[in-house]
């Protein structure tokens, strides 16, 4: 490595990120198709938009902050890659399950009494379809991130090299479609 | 001795230890770290997640704060999106770009300010000559490059899907996408740069860690910024 040219490094580092952008984009461009699909239920739920762009960046900054404490924890050893009774992993989940609810109600307040402010819609569906999408998003997300994190691991990689971009790829897509859900069930 | 015994704390250092006050650093802390080869990190986790720790209430307390502040902002940037439904509704290829928009720009966030701060560390830019470090030149040559790159890719991918599901595209159109992604993405990574130069100096003076300070502030200023500027470059092209 250190023996490397910077051109040559120039070139490695490019093609790293670049490979690693795509996919993140591209990832984004499949949640971004799915909201494409559900014009209709947007326009349903007035407001709907200033929720979307918290509601998208909480299940990254959620699950991403799990998964880099859960990484911490398993290269230290004091947490092992299983889905045995852990005090760590169970406090874990009990957290961010915790934040979730938390950050998905401040979401949903956020964006009615904007709306009501701002643009004077007056919609407390809002509130009810934030808190519906955070629990919908949490069950699928939370189990996904523990055991990739774990899988990662165990097959001997670092899970702070790919969780990041993994769950805020996945995250998007997982939201999008627990809040499409939630708007069926509210509205 | 092995290794392995010689790790393993004697009874009575373990509970000196474990009465510690969770958040002091006794000086015993700094004899079992260096006697039997701790890192302070791994100590640091120990204590902040060890018996004593009431880890769920610990981790709450530690972000509730944050990830409320980042809601907020982002909320705030929703606005700028809520102004302009009607264009993101009626025009499909901005509705299909924006996720991975955003999401682009605050990866970018995230590459730029921990690649400076390592560069801080290892000592390769000064403040005072920093823009004549070739490190910095590569950085940013990078950075332009794979941002122009992805910045096209997302525009003509967007429109692709748009077309796809029976959306009408021009040529005229097409090019005011791509404008859209090339010139947020752009005007961003500059902020990005700003901002982790700006605010890596000054954390770095202060002897602080400047990765646990720039990612979040890049992050969040990124999540706003590309809300804002796509709300901007929308009611200006459109």
């Amino acid at each position: 490595m250190a023996k490397m040219r910077l051109p040559t490094l120039c070139f490695k580092d490019f093609f790293e990120i670049l490979t690693s952008e795509l996919i993140s984009v591209t990832g984004g461009l499949l949640a971004g198709t799915m909201l494409a699909f559900a014009t209709n239920q947007i326009e349903l739920v007035p407001g709907l938009l200033i929720l979307l762009p918290g509601f998208l960046e909480m299940r990254g900054n959620i699950s991403g902050t799990l998964s880099a404490r859960l990484g911490s924890g398993l290269w230290i050893g004091v947490l092992k890659p299983q889905l045995r009774r852990s005090r760590i992993l169970r406090g874990n989940v009990i957290a961010d399950i915790f934040l979730a609810l938390i950050v998905s109600l401040m979401l949903g307040l956020v964006a009615y009494f904007a709306s009501a402010w701002v643009f004077g819609i007056d919609n407390p569906a809002l509130i009810y379809i934030s808190l519906i999408a955070g629990v919908l998003s949490n069950i699928i997300e939370i189990p996904a991130t523990v055991l990739t994190t774990f899988w990662l691991f165990r097959h001997g990689h670092d899970p702070d090299n790919i969780m990041g971009p993994y769950v805020t790829t996945i995250g998007d897509i997982i939201s999008i479609v627990a809040l499409l859900a939630a708007i069926v069930i509210v509205m | 001795m092995d290794n392995t015994s010689q790790r393993r704390l004697p009874h009575a250092i373990r509970r000196k230890l474990q009465r510690t006050p969770r958040k002091k650093w006794h000086p015993i802390i700094h004899h079992v770290r260096k006697r039997y080869r701790i890192s302070r990190r791994t100590i640091f986790y120990l204590k902040e997640y060890g018996p004593k720790s009431h880890i769920a209430h610990l981790i709450i307390k530690e972000s509730v704060y944050i990830l409320i502040l980042a809601s907020i902002m982002s909320s705030m940037g929703g606005i700028g999106l809520q102004s302009i439904q009607t264009s993101i509704i009626t025009i499909l290829p901005l509705l299909v770009m924006l996720p991975a928009l955003t999401d682009m720009i605050g990866d970018f966030g995230t590459i730029v300010s921990s690649r400076f701060a390592t560069m801080l560390y290892l000592g390769q830019v000064g403040r005072k000559n920093w823009w004549h470090s070739r490190y910095m030149h590569k950085l940013f040559g990078i950075v332009v490059g794979v941002a122009l790159i992805a910045a096209i890719y997302l525009g003509t991918v967007a429109t692709w899907i748009a077309v796809a599901r029976g959306f009408a595209v021009d040529a005229v159109l097409f090019m005011k996408i791509i404008e859209i992604a090339i010139a947020a993405t752009v005007m961003l990574i500059g902020l990005m740069f700003f901002l982790s130069v700006v605010g890596g100096f000054y954390i770095f003076s202060k002897k602080e860690d400047p990765n646990n300070f720039l990612i979040p502030i890049t992050t969040s200023v990124a999540d706003l910024g590309s809300l804002i500027v796509f709300s901007t470059l929308v009611t200006l092209l459109f």
